[in-house]
This record gives C-alpha cells, sequence and structure tokens, in this order.
C-alpha cells in the first residue's frame, strides 16, 4: 500500500454513476442507502403530511376515503420496509461496523451489493402500485386477511414488494453476523466491541431468522389471492387469526429490527458527549441480545381483541412486560452515563436527549397497550397510533437524524452549521410533539384509528396534530438544507475527530480512505469507552 | 490489512475426505427415496404422513449442516446458534398451539 493510495479518500478514488451503483465499497453502498432512504422517507412524509391535512377538519378535505385507506397504507408499507427497517444498519451500519471493527470491508461485499440492488427492486414494486392495477393496497401495512385476499387493490404487488425488501434486510443480517465473528482485528474481542456492533450484532440475529417467516406468509397471500388456496379466509377453510399470528412473529420482532440500532447509536452518542465511560456497558451490551430474543416470544400483544384465546392472551401479556426489562436497563444506564459527565451540547446530543425522553412517553404508553385490561379499551384507537409513532419516529427517526449530525463530520469531511442545525432541532422536536402528543389524548377519548372521518369531538386535538405536522416539516426540511448546505457549499473542513470521540473511527481521516485506515487504529485497552486513557489522535 | 490478521472466530482448518462427502450424497440421495416412496407409492401413514416427512427433512439438514457444512468441525458456537433456530421454531410452534387449542 502506497503512502497516496491510503490517503486518499473513498469519494475520490473513481468518478461516476457505475462507479457508485456498482461498487463494492460497505462506505459507498451504505451512502447509496442513504440517499435513496432518504428520498423514500420524503416520499412517506409527503403521505403523512397529505392524511393530516384530510383529518384537519371532520368530513371530506381533500380526498374520498377508498384513497385516504390506500394513502395510510402506502404511508406505513414505505415507513416501514422502505425508511425505518434499512435505516441505521443499512447505512450507519454498512458505514461504520468494519471501521469500528478495525477491518476494512463486510464479510461478503458484493452481498452487500446485493442487497442494496434488491431493496431498490422492492422499493420500485412497491411504488409501482401507485401507477399500476387497480391502483395501491387499502389494508394497511398489516395487510389483515381476510379482506387483503377480497379486496380489488394491488395487493398482490404491494405483498411481493414486501417479499423482496425482506431478502434485502436478511442479507444486511447474515453480513454483519458474519463480519462481527471473522473479521475483528486482532485485540478486538467481542466485549471490546463498540455498543453499536453489539446492536448491530442482536439486530442481525432478528433480521436473519424472522424475515423468512413474513416472506413465507406474504406469500401465502398471493397463493389465497390467486390460487384460491384456503389459508386464511374462513370462507374457503382458512383461518384469520392463523394470519395474525405469522404476520406479528415476524412484525413484533421487527420492532426490534428498528429500534435496537437506534439504541446503539444512543450509546455511541452518549459518552462522546459526555466525555466518559458509559455506565454499565456489559449491561448494555446483554441487554440488547436479550431484548432479540425475549422480542420472539411477545408477538400476541398485538392481537389480544383479535379472538384468540383467553390463556393465549394471559401469556402474551405477561411475557410482554418481560421485554421492559432489558429496555429499561438500557435508559437508566444512559441517564447514569450523563450524570457527572463533561457534557458538551451538541446537535447529536439533542438528538439523544430527544430520544429518550420520547422513547420513554413511547414505552409506557407501550406498557399501557400490553396490560390486557387496558388493551381491550384501546386497541385499534389513535392511542396505538400515537404510541407506534413515539417509539419508532421519536425514537428511531431521532436516532437515526442524530447519527446523521454525529457521524456527518467523518462521512463527508465536513462540518453543517450547528446554529442552524440548533435551530432545526428545536423546530423538529416541537412539531413531532405536536403532532404525535394530541394523538395519545384523542385516542384515550374513544377515537378509531384508519378512519376517514370522526366526530366532532374530536376536532381540537386532530387541529393540533395537522398543525404540527407543519411545524415537523418545516424543522426536517431546514435540517435537510442545512445537511446539504454544509456538502454543497462547502463547510469548514474538520481533522479525525472533531467530536473528541473514542472509537476507532474517530482515529482514521474524515473522510475514510477506500481501505478505512492509513494507519493501524489503537484499541483502548480498557473497553472501547475508556476515556481516561484514550490513545493520542494526530492529524 | 488482510484477512488473516483478523481476530476471528475461526477453528482450525478442516479438509472433508471424499469418503465423507461421498457418505453424505448417499445419505442423503437415500432418504429422498424413502420420502418419495412414503408420499408416492402409497404408504398409508394418515396423520402422521407430514410428521414423517418434516422428520426426513430434519434429518436431511443435520446431515447437510453438519458434514456438509463443516459445523461438526467448527466451534461449538455455532452449533449452539444454529439450535437457537430450533429453539425458536419450537417456541412459535407451542405458543401457537396453546392458543389454537384453547380457543
Amino acid at each position: 500500500m502506497t503512502a497516496v493510495s491510503t490517503q486518499l479518500s473513498f469519494f475520490d478514488t473513481r468518478k461516476g454513476l457505475f462507479s457508485w451503483i456498482f461498487s463494492v465499497d460497505h462506505k459507498r453502498i451504505a451512502l447509496l442507502y442513504l440517499y435513496s432512504l432518504i428520498t423514500f422517507f420524503l416520499v412517506g412524509v409527503t403521505l403523512g403530511l397529505l392524511m393530516r391535512y384530510e383529518l384537519l377538519n371532520p368530513g371530506k378535505d381533500l380526498v374520498e376515503a377508498k384513497t385516504y385507506n390506500q394513502i395510510f397504507t402506502l404511508h406505513g408499507v414505505i415507513m416501514i420496509f422502505l425508511f425505518i427497517i434499512p435505516s441505521i444498519p443499512a447505512v450507519f451500519g454498512n458505514f461504520f461496523l468494519p471501521i469500528m471493527l478495525g477491518t476494512d470491508d463486510v464479510s461478503f461485499p458484493k452481498l452487500n451489493l446485493l442487497s442494496w440492488w434488491v431493496y431498490i427492486v422492492g422499493a420500485l414494486m412497491a411504488l409501482s402500485t401507485l401507477v399500476f392495477g387497480d391502483g395501491p393496497a387499502d389494508t394497511g401495512w398489516t395487510f389483515y386477511a381476510p379482506y387483503s385476499v377480497k379486496t380489488g387493490t394491488n395487493v398482490t404487488m404491494s405483498v411481493l414488494a414486501a417479499f423482496v425488501l425482506g431478502f434485502s434486510s436478511i442479507l444486511t443480517g447474515l453480513n454483519f453476523i458474519v463480519t462481527i465473528h471473522r473479521l475483528r482485528t486482532p485485540g478486538m474481542t467481542f466485549l471490546k466491541m463498540p455498543l453499536f456492533a453489539w446492536a448491530l450484532y442482536a439486530t442481525s440475529w432478528i433480521q436473519l431468522l424472522a424475515t423468512p417467516i413474513i416472506g413465507i406468509t406474504l406469500l401465502m397471500i398471493t397463493a389465497e389471492r390467486v390460487l384460491g388456496v384456503g389459508l386464511f379466509d374462513p370462507s374457503i377453510g382458512g383461518d384469520p387469526i392463523l394470519y395474525q399470528h405469522l404476520f406479528w412473529i415476524y412484525s413484533h420482532p421487527a420492532v426490534y429490527i428498528m429500534a435496537l440500532p437506534a439504541f446503539g447509536v444512543i450509546s455511541e452518542m452518549l459518552p462522546t458527549f459526555s466525555q466518559r465511560t458509559i455506565f454499565g456497558y456489559k449491561a448494555i451490551a446483554f441487554s440488547s441480545l436479550a431484548i432479540a430474543f425475549v422480542g420472539y416470544f411477545i408477538w400476541g400483544h398485538h392481537m389480544f381483541t383479535s379472538g384468540m384465546s383467553g390463556t393465549a392472551r394471559f401469556i402474551f401479556s405477561m411475557l410482554t412486560f418481560l421485554v421492559a426489562i432489558p429496555t429499561a436497563i438500557k435508559v437508566f444506564n444512559w441517564v447514569a452515563t450523563l450524570y457527572k459527565g463533561s457534557i458538551n451540547v451538541q446537535p447529536p446530543l439533542l438528538y439523544t436527549l430527544a430520544f429518550i425522553f420520547q422513547f420513554m412517553i413511547g414505552g409506557f404508553t407501550g406498557l399501557v397497550l400490553g396490560a390486557l385490561a387496558t388493551d381491550i379499551h384501546l386497541h385499534d384507537t389513535y392511542f396505538v397510533v400515537g404510541h407506534f409513532h413515539y417509539v419508532m419516529f421519536g425514537g428511531t427517526g431521532f436516532a437515526f437524524f442524530g447519527a446523521l449530525h454525529y457521524w456527518y463530520p467523518k462521512i463527508w469531511g465536513r462540518m453543517y452549521n450547528i446554529t442552524m442545525a440548533n435551530i432545526a432541532f428545536v423546530i423538529f422536536f416541537i412539531g413531532f410533539n405536536m403532532l404525535y402528543f394530541p394523538m395519545l389524548i384523542v385516542g384515550l377519548m374513544g377515537m378509531p384509528r384508519r378512519y376517514y372521518d370522526y366526530l366532532p369531538e374530536f376536532h381540537l386535538p386532530n387541529m393540533i396534530s395537522t398543525y404540527g405536522s407543519w411545524v415537523l416539516a418545516t424543522g426536517l426540511i431546514l435540517m435537510l438544507a442545512n445537511l446539504a448546505a454544509g456538502f454543497f457549499k462547502k463547510g469548514p473542513k474538520v481533522g479525525r475527530n472533531p467530536w473528541n470521540g473514542i472509537t476507532l473511527e474517530w482515529q482514521t481521516l474524515s473522510p475514510p480512505p477506500v481501505q478505512n485506515f492509513d494507519r493501524m487504529p489503537e484499541i483502548p485497552l480498557n473497553g472501547p469507552y475508556d476515556f481516561e486513557n484514550k490513545p493520542a489522535i494526530k492529524e | 490489512m488482510e484477512k488473516h490478521d483478523k481476530q476471528s472466530d475461526h477453528a482450525p482448518v478442516h479438509i472433508s475426505s471424499y469418503r465423507d462427502h461421498w457418505s453424505t450424497l448417499v445419505t442423503l440421495l437415500l432418504l429422498t427415496v424413502v420420502t418419495v416412496v412414503i408420499s408416492v407409492f402409497g404408504a398409508n401413514l394418515a396423520a402422521l404422513s407430514v410428521a414423517t416427512a418434516l422428520l426426513i427433512a430434519t434429518v436431511k439438514v443435520i446431515v447437510v449442516a453438519y458434514y456438509f457444512m463443516h459445523l461438526k468441525y467448527d466451534k461449538k458456537l455455532y452449533t449452539w446458534l444454529v439450535l437457537l433456530v430450533a429453539i425458536l421454531f419450537l417456541a412459535f410452534t407451542v405458543l401457537t398451539a396453546i392458543e389454537y387449542f384453547n380457543r
């Protein structure tokens, strides 16, 4: 390796579109994912804004009832399958896992590229329902049978899209598991891995083992729609509750595919901006595995009102409470990490603190829904929609944007405008809570979810929520514009370690060279967050 | 950096003999013949026919994973990770069955 090649950034090696879309460099693939994800996210946001506009007043504001059903279904499919599930692992996992482990790429670089292509094919299939067939599915993102078997909308293409997207997820999970087992640099034992790597490890096992179940289930819907095989439709001998079992056996663990990587990101940002060792490293690491494991056994809490047996409802409710334990372990340890730290308030820390606050609201409302008695009252109300968005958007979404602000200088070698990032954060945070908190209240008042219209007594919370969506969108536009400006208007260049971080990515150049390191990284002796004995990093 | 520098979980490299490969192939072929005989040529196992097919398929999976895919010669950790899949499958089946039979 010559001195020149080790200094050359991964942006500068080869130019042109083909050098990107056929690249096997994990960093380029990560950015391909980032640009695709943000594009689909903006489509999902637009659909969400349309929904909120429709709900501004009782009665029709914008679209017909059937179109509204199609909009919320496509919003769900895009946000779940195209944004939240791949978000942190595919972008930041791909970019930083090999660097954090001190290696030069993932175990299977070509498989990594294939998973992005599969993702793009699946995404185009999902979006094609807007144009082809009888319009997008109107079933909700859960595709519940028997309605999904009978509706005239383009369910077949939607479920096939989700099926294809599943393969992308499986391939990424497989790649990460093998990379973590096989490619750690010498000295990087499991207990010296950063917590982001631990979180990705736990996530990858869920991606690998749970995703095939949804794949088969979605194919079963297609078999029933196309071939008339009686699987879920009771009129031809099927069992609709079986569909819900199969769907949630995947889709509940999938919640942890969405949440665990966010936990990992938070566990990276907190020590950096507190400048101290993370509290309870092992507890946080093993609680990721515990959440992944327990998460497999609690799918039934989505089905308390489906007509399943009382015994099963009792068992699933009890098991559900178990998952709160490892989750609470993480939250207590994060808060304890801040205690007596040298806190440096920067945009990524603001997103981290917002994550903890909003995830707690999401978690506690989750306990209300996990309890049998209260769930019977709240099931299928806006309370569930509010809870889910607090966990997924207030949690994972904020972690994603926090991670973007945190690793931005490392990826592009430049810094964005910090003041503007702070302003955008405040607007984003206020908009988020204006948008989703009224949903919890209107849900408690009894407003059902997935309804095009509502009674006049639900008007005020819905109005606040819609205004909140506009505030949120303003914050989002400001945030993305600020990040883009840092890149296009060439924000100030940064050195290797602008945040004074300690994990291995901060020892290499910004942006990293093709081989990831221009010199051998030094592994901290007493674990990955040993700030007291931090290796000196020379520019 | 070369791959051999890594802190990896590799067990010492094991090269399977031709005899192992042939034994695996013959076992798989024999089990396939048994499956065909049971399903096509009318061995009347009634409700047990699905269970029998699953059992034979499971044995084939074990043979492939253990010998052809070298699980036998790798670190025991990987055997446990593969067993995890079986445990999860069992859990899904048992929990769903509890629900179904108590409706």
